[in-house]
């Protein structure tokens, strides 16, 4: 094969700016992940949980029930719909429901989307780019995030967006605005402290194997002591060791969800550790993307 | 225009002397940049590439200061890895696109350079092929196309002909070739391969230890080298010296031929000229002085009896060129250090 030089015309076009590479790292991201026929399972699997709210929501607004049977039988499938603040909500409770389906995928997409760049040498191919850590950084968060809203914040959404359609109800989308802001905050607090973790991990242990235990361990054995140990001691403080309550916290902390007394505490506190642990983690982070690994 | 021009580069890490006062000024063309490993390659393509600031020194890369440039250089800079550097489960023209992006084109337009490119360096058909179904050739091949998308100024080739067999690696350096024929760009390529570099380059720097032990076109680094010939001689009624030996294993000479061959040697030396090991008295491998006149050979031949019947000048390759150079250099090191040890001691 020899070079065609009829289709060669240079280039002379003017360069924009190098955070617009961060879309594209999503973009490419989601390739990588959407083809991957093991991922559209885990994402298949993960989608149950919404196509049982979204059939629930659609059988009890068309059978006509009155108000109170439908908050009850919503309720029976753990959808509460008629949440008093914009925080404690059924949506919530949804991203909530989905928190392990979240950590296996995301689990084995560190490894595909973050520890191959590491392990397979495309490293060097972004940072010799006109792009630096940062923008990398920032692309591979975003990725991740893409990931996780596909699970979490997207289907939320959806339900928020059905349940007002099928009441045909444009008061239900004004009145509960704050639904929509908590649902986006909560899924913004898990893009972040997920993301930065994952990316973190995945830098640092780079294969499939070791991620996925050392980010099950963390999520779910954490969790199931979090909650052993509050009941044990009778001490609401062992939540903060549990990732998916903190987060919450937070998220409820961020568009004012109603908290009071101890909660608001614990939400504070809450900040306080995701906040240490990701400052912890970006720094870790940042050591390992260094500039200078791009020339072997 | 100098493309590189940087003066007294320095750049340590920790304890370690990457670079020592490097000066660099290189003219638009093709540049080799050879060097042992652990010579300072990587820490130069660092510099060159904007990722590294050095610890001092100053100077220009496309006229971007070394000291503040970085994004916007490597914005000018095609950079083709010598890793895989590969993004999985991606099609070529999607792993094109991408580097495109990243070096800042417009989407479309990097997509449609994508296309062309690919075409340019003879993988149109394999375009919508995934990552992982290309020969490493065709990995290579890509790599180049994704350093080209954004139609650089400069072109940095990292070992392109690595793990190439030699189908492949003549395939990919008729491609270098033809590309900086046809697009006049300016190429640096950094490789272990001295071949490569004598085929493709104009200019050659070498790094020995963190220095440029030297720096110029192939045609001078040729022109230093220290003069060598290759001498065939035969006694003047016509045998060749070598008839007169016992054997030619030993080297043992007899005769009055003989005997004129050992003296011609000896005046060839005591005229400063050096011999180097042969099989046979009949001819010699000689390194001459810088003020030597060939004429000299003959007249000295003449004087012991002998007639001159080859004078060849022989060409050094750039690998013991490479070799010379640096055992000179580090020689001259050696002894400049007992002399300061001597100084110091008086």
């Amino acid at each position: 094969m020899g070079i065609d030089v009829a289709n060669y015309h240079g280039w002379s076009g003017r360069q924009v700016s190098p955070w617009r590479a961060c879309a594209a790292m999503v973009r490419v991201a989601l390739l990588q992940v959407f083809r991957r026929k093991s991922y559209w399972i885990v994402l298949a699997l993960g989608l149950i949980n919404f196509f049982v709210a979204w059939s629930v929501i659609y059988a009890v607004t068309q059978f006509q029930l009155p108000r109170d049977a439908q908050r009850e039988l919503l309720k029976a499938f753990g959808f509460d719909l008629n949440p008093a603040s914009g925080a404690e909500n059924g949506y919530i409770m949804f991203m909530q429901r989905q928190s392990l389906i979240v950590t296996i995928l995301l689990a084995f997409s560190g490894s595909l989307l973050v520890g191959g760049d590491f392990r397979q040498g495309a490293l060097p191919f972004y940072l010799s780019r006109r792009i630096d850590r940062r923008h990398y950084i920032v692309g591979k968060l975003l990725a991740i995030a893409a990931v996780i809203s596909l699970l979490t914040v997207l289907p939320a959404l959806v339900l928020y967006v059905e349940y007002g359609m099928f009441t045909s109800s444009v008061e239900y989308w004004t009145s509960q605005w704050r639904t929509v802001a908590s649902i986006l905050s909560f899924g913004a607090v898990q893009c972040v402290v997920l993301g930065i973790m994952l990316v973190t991990l995945s830098a640092y242990l780079q294969r499939t194997a070791p991620i996925a235990i050392t980010w099950t361990s963390a999520f779910i054995m954490l969790r199931t002591m979090s909650g052993q140990l509050r009941e044990a001691t009778e001490n609401d403080y062992w939540d903060l060791i549990d990732p998916w309550r903190t987060m919450r916290f937070v998220g409820r902390l961020c568009f004012g969800g109603d908290l009071e007394g101890s909660e608001r505490e614990l939400a504070w506190w809450s900040l306080a550790v995701l906040a240490t642990a990701c400052t912890a983690a970006l720094i870790l982070l940042v050591r390992r993307v260094r500039a200078v690994d791009v020339v072997e | 225009m100098c493309i590189v021009d940087i003066q007294n580069v320095e750049r340590r890490y920790g304890s370690v002397h990457a670079l020592r006062g490097v000066d660099l000024r290189l003219s638009p063309g093709t540049i080799g940049l050879v060097g042992n490993n652990g010579a300072g390659k990587s820490t130069l393509l660092k510099i060159l590439l904007g990722l590294l600031r050095p610890d001092s020194g100053s100077g220009t890369i496309l006229a971007e200061d070394i000291m503040s440039s970085g994004r916007n250089l490597r914005g000018r800079i095609g950079y083709m890895s010598e890793s895989a550097a590969t993004v999985p489960m991606l099609r070529g023209v999607e792993f094109v696109t991408l580097s495109g992006d990243l070096y800042g084109m417009p989407h479309r337009d990097a997509r449609r350079r994508a296309h062309e490119v690919l075409n340019y360096v003879g993988l149109g058909e394999l375009r919508y092929r995934r990552l992982e179904e290309y020969s490493t050739g065709n990995v290579q091949r890509l790599k180049l196309a994704a350093a080209l998308v954004h139609d650089p100024e400069l072109l940095l080739l990292d070992e392109p002909t690595n793990g190439l067999d030699p189908a492949g690696r003549a395939g990919m350096l008729r491609l270098i070739e033809d590309l900086i024929a046809e697009t006049g760009k300016s190429v640096i390529l950094c490789t272990h391969l001295l071949g490569d570099v004598e085929r493709l380059c104009q200019q050659v720097v070498m790094l020995d230890r963190g220095r440029v032990v030297h720096q110029g076109t192939i045609r001078e680094l040729r022109h230093s080298i220290r003069s060598r010939y290759a001498l065939n001689w035969q006694s003047r009624n016509g045998h060749a010296t070598s008839e007169h030996t016992d054997s030619e294993h030993t080297g043992n000479v007899h005769g009055d031929a003989g005997d004129a061959a050992a003296r011609f040697l000896e005046a060839l030396r005591n005229g400063g000229v050096e011999t180097h090991g042969t099989t046979n008295w009949a001819d010699q491998v000689v390194s001459v002085p810088a003020d030597w006149r060939s004429a000299r050979f003959f007249e000295l031949a003449a004087e012991h009896g002998l007639v001159l019947t080859g004078l060849v000048p022989e060409e050094e390759d750039l690998e013991r060129a490479f070799l010379r150079v640096t055992t000179e250099k580090a020689e001259s090191e050696t002894q400049a250090a007992a002399a300061g040890e001597g100084d110091r001691g008086n």
